[in-house]
């Protein structure tokens, strides 16, 4: 049997890649952490590391910023109502593909569709479905309630302009979880569920009772996972709304591109960044608590 | 073999702590040089900035001692040299050629112009005139997809200084921005001694060639550009004999261009109400005025603020001033105009309008030259023959006991030149820029594409230039349009410019989405843009607005004075 190398040797072996990674990773946070404590701008016509300290004053500015605590709420908002939609319906799409059907594939190849292409894509055509003279209007609602439908003005209401960006959402990401529940539910051992229809349980009782536990690790994980990246939505809101009418379907990551970006205010920036995160880590450690900590 | 395998065991025990020292020392060795490499690339940009303004001043000195070329008195001489070339392009060719042969740039050095896809065109044809002349300096285009692109993209250059840009073409808006951050070069130097033109019958518009290019008295932009709003309307439904006779049996005044936006309200509602269809089956509109989301909203309610009377800042604090009166009229205006514009104008993007417009279906709106561009060359549009341009809307005043009408054209975006402070070749940077802007070769690229307009007086008084520029944009508005840039007015070009006007065109887009009302909207505002102000230092964005405001159009500085904002 080979020798086991001397500790140093896998150290300095991987030595470069921790350098690399690090430098990539981590040395840009301490320095986002670092600029957060800062009043820097770079239109100041100083260096970052010139810039005066302010202590918390960023986190205080945010914490009495309206504009900031309205698009953090109206993101969570977003985040509570897709990730639940997406969960449902996947999880209905997969429970019916379960079952054996001529074109299954073919079927299943189309629902993953969605998840291919890119959600600024996916923003651009949803932007123009929904149009006055769109075929949202034009061709579905008028069929329903006729030639009013002409009249509604998706993104001028916002209520109707948040309700385009969970559709076009909900229509990306489902396929997500549909593919995640497809294979928790096709991995669920038959023995099991024929011994329930052998001892009489409804096809209800078996998905609540036998399939649903069963794949429960994998859906907290969807869920958690999809709820990260519902929380970073950015592309929906910037393509077909803008974050209008005014700023009444901004997301946070829209008001933290456009502190850092359009406004330059980088220390701000750094800071409304900081506290994202802070919530994102406290909800997500809550969250892993609940969903997979009952196991 | 079995005692060979104990030698050899042996023999690696007995070296392995020697191995390992070595394998150690290598690897501190590297620790070292990995953490003294990190520490010297983290100083590296200090070193490198001192580097850069050593050997600008170097140079500096010795070009103003050894050429001696301070003032128009250094200015090249015309000579017989490329005598089918303008006087402005000659002195910039010569100018490269001179910086060649004394050694300054050497041949095949290539610029990097980063700029906006738009525009492409419109450098392609600068690049392909200035390689017929200058073949030895080559000119890359770094191209953007959209305008923020490009602004981002600049941001990144003035922090992290490599040289990738020689010349960057940006909003004049941001041009405070890019001065601050440390990215513009000053350019004075560059103006006094190769003289791009801005005095003379070939200049460009004032106030407009001075408010593009200025920041706190200093030049730092060349003007490529000009992007003076003008009403556009249907002269055909104007001049209608029936339409005209039903009007002023409704509202008691003749049917014409509006002179005010009260008359623009009275001439918008009496369209809408006709509930006209253009030729594609959509509604035909009275109004359109920009009140989007993205960035544009802002335009139309700083026309109608200024033209009040209105003054955006206080000329002696630097306190906001828009929770004013004057304010209050604007969003009154807009709100009174809002049931007679289509309502994608509050969520759509700028460009709507264009569509709407050339299909017929908006009869008074205002926009940047490009729409008048369309208009009369888009093979889709409907209102070729009957497109009309005025001077925009104003707003009656008493100024010295009369009543006046105040009028005032937004000039926004206004694409400029600047040079990078960080570039190896500044000055041929800046040659570029002016030989690209010269009275011919600039009527050329204007003329090669959408996005960069008219800018120089002689392109609309010379003969043998209108001829040119008529055939681009047509004869009606050749004639308003130098009348509009003279009563132009710049952007917010002070440091934090854009989002200045962005906090503005967030609550104007609110205000007439109706999800917002006036009161809270410039109160809101006032907060906003005083917290910006505070943020960049209240004294240095006084200076900077000071110098602003002195570049301002008359009109306005006699509004400003009747409202008594100016002494």
């Amino acid at each position: 049997m080979p020798e086991k190398p001397p500790r140093s040797i896998k150290i300095l072996s991987s030595l470069p890649l921790n350098l690399l990674l690090n430098g990539i990773l981590i040395v840009p946070f301490i320095i986002m952490i670092y600029l957060a404590f800062l009043k820097w701008s770079p239109l100041m016509s100083i260096n970052w590391w010139e810039a005066p300290f302010i202590g918390v004053a960023n986190f205080q500015r945010a914490l009495s910023d309206s504009r900031f605590i309205e698009a953090l709420e109206r993101t969570a908002l977003f985040v509570v109502i897709v990730v639940p939609l997406e969960l449902f319906l996947g999880l209905l799409l997969a429970y019916i593909m379960q079952n054996p059907f001529r074109g299954k594939r073919f079927i299943i190849s189309l629902l993953i569709y969605p998840l291919m292409l890119p959600p600024v894509v996916v923003a651009t055509v949803f932007y123009l479905f929904f149009q006055p003279y769109g075929p949202v209007n034009n061709i579905f609602l008028q069929y329903i309630i006729g030639p009013r439908a002409l009249d509604i003005h998706w993104f001028l209401n916002p209520n109707l302009a948040f309700t385009t960006i969970v559709i076009a959402d909900v229509w990306q990401w489902t396929p997500f979880m549909f593919l995640i529940m497809y294979s928790g539910l096709s991995a669920v051992p038959k023995r099991l569920v024929e011994a329930a229809e052998v001892l009489g349980a409804s096809e209800w009782t078996i998905f609540w009772r036998i399939r649903l536990p069963l794949i429960r690790p994998l859906i907290s994980i969807a869920v958690i996972l999809r709820s990260l990246e519902a929380f970073k939505v950015f592309d929906y809101v910037y393509v077909m709304t803008g974050g209008g009418p005014g700023t009444s379907t901004e997301s946070i990551s829209l008001y933290i591109y456009r502190l850092a970006i359009l406004y330059s205010d980088i220390s701000y920036a750094a800071a409304v960044s900081l506290i994202v995160l802070a919530i994102i880590i406290v909800a997500s450690y809550f969250a892993i608590k609940i969903l997979v900590g009952r196991r | 073999m079995l005692s060979e395998e104990k030698v050899s065991s042996e023999k690696s025990k007995k070296f392995d702590p020697a191995r390992r020292q070595v394998i150690i020392a290598l690897g501190s060795a590297i620790v070292a040089l990995g953490v003294g490499y990190a520490i010297g690339y983290l100083t590296k940009p200090v070193e490198k900035v001192t580097t850069t303004i050593t050997k600008t001043i170097t140079q500096t000195v010795t070009q103003t001692v050894t050429a001696a070329p301070p003032s128009l008195t250094t200015t090249p001489a015309p000579t017989l040299e490329y005598p089918e070339l303008s006087d402005v392009a000659r002195r910039a060719v010569l100018g490269v050629k001179k910086l060649i042969a004394s050694g300054v740039v050497p041949k095949g050095a290539t610029l990097r112009i980063l700029h906006v896809a738009g525009s492409k065109d419109q450098l392609e044809k600068a690049i392909e005139l200035w390689s017929k002349y200058v073949p030895e300096i080559n000119v890359e285009l770094v191209t953007m997809g959209t305008e923020p692109d490009v602004y981002t993209k600049a941001m990144s250059e003035a922090v992290t200084k490599t040289g990738a840009y020689d010349i960057i073409t940006i909003f004049s808006t941001w041009l405070g921005d890019m001065v601050e951050a440390g990215l513009a070069k000053d350019l004075t130097e560059y103006f006094n001694k190769y003289d791009p033109g801005y005095t003379g019958p070939c200049a460009p518009i004032e106030p407009l060639g001075s408010y593009v290019t200025l920041y706190k008295g200093r030049r730092y932009a060349l003007d490529i550009d000009s992007d003076v709003f003008t009403l556009t309307y249907r002269k055909d439904l104007l001049n209608d004999p029936k339409y005209k006779e039903e009007f002023k049996a409704m509202y008691g005044y003749d049917l014409k261009v509006p002179d005010t936006w009260e008359e623009v309200i009275n001439i918008a509602e009496f369209f809408t109400n006709l509930k006209l269809t253009s030729p594609r089956g959509g509604k035909v509109w009275g109004a359109y005025f920009y009140v989007e989301p993205a960035f544009a909203a802002y335009i139309t309610w700083t026309n109608i603020f200024l033209e009040a009377g209105g003054i955006p800042f206080d000329l002696e604090t630097m306190d906001p001033k828009i929770d004013s009166p004057e304010g209050r009229y604007a969003f009154n205006i807009l709100l009174k105009l809002k049931p007679y514009m289509p309502p994608e104008a509050i969520s759509a993007a700028w460009a709507d309008l264009y569509d709407k417009y050339i299909h017929g279906e908006s009869v008074l709106t205002a926009a940047w030259p490009s729409l008048t561009k369309m208009a009369i060359s888009s093979p889709d549009s409907v209102v070729k023959e009957v497109t009309g341009t005025a001077l925009m809307p104003g707003v009656k005043l008493e100024i010295g006991g009369n009543p006046t009408i105040i009028r005032a054209s937004p000039n926004p975006v206004n694409w400029v030149g600047i040079v990078s402070n960080y570039s190896k070749y500044p000055e041929v940077g800046y040659l570029f820029l002016q030989f690209m802007s010269a009275p011919d070769i600039g009527l050329e690229v204007v003329l090669s594409g959408v996005i960069l307009d008219l800018f120089r007086m002689c392109w609309f008084t010379d003969p043998k230039y209108k001829a040119k520029a008529v055939t681009g944009y047509g004869e009606d508005f050749v004639d308003h349009y130098l009348d509009a840039i003279k009563i132009s007015y710049p952007d917010f070009i002070i440091r934090g410019g854009p989002e200045y006007a962005s906090k503005l065109t967030t609550a104007v887009n609110a205000v007439v989405a109706g999800t917002m009302d006036p009161e809270t909207a410039l109160s809101t505002v006032a907060a906003d843009w005083d917290s910006i102000t505070k943020r960049y230092g209240r004294d240095s964005q006084l200076e900077a607005w000071k110098a602003l405001a002195q570049l301002f159009p008359e009109p306005i500085k006699s509004a400003w004075k009747a409202k008594g904002y100016v002494k």
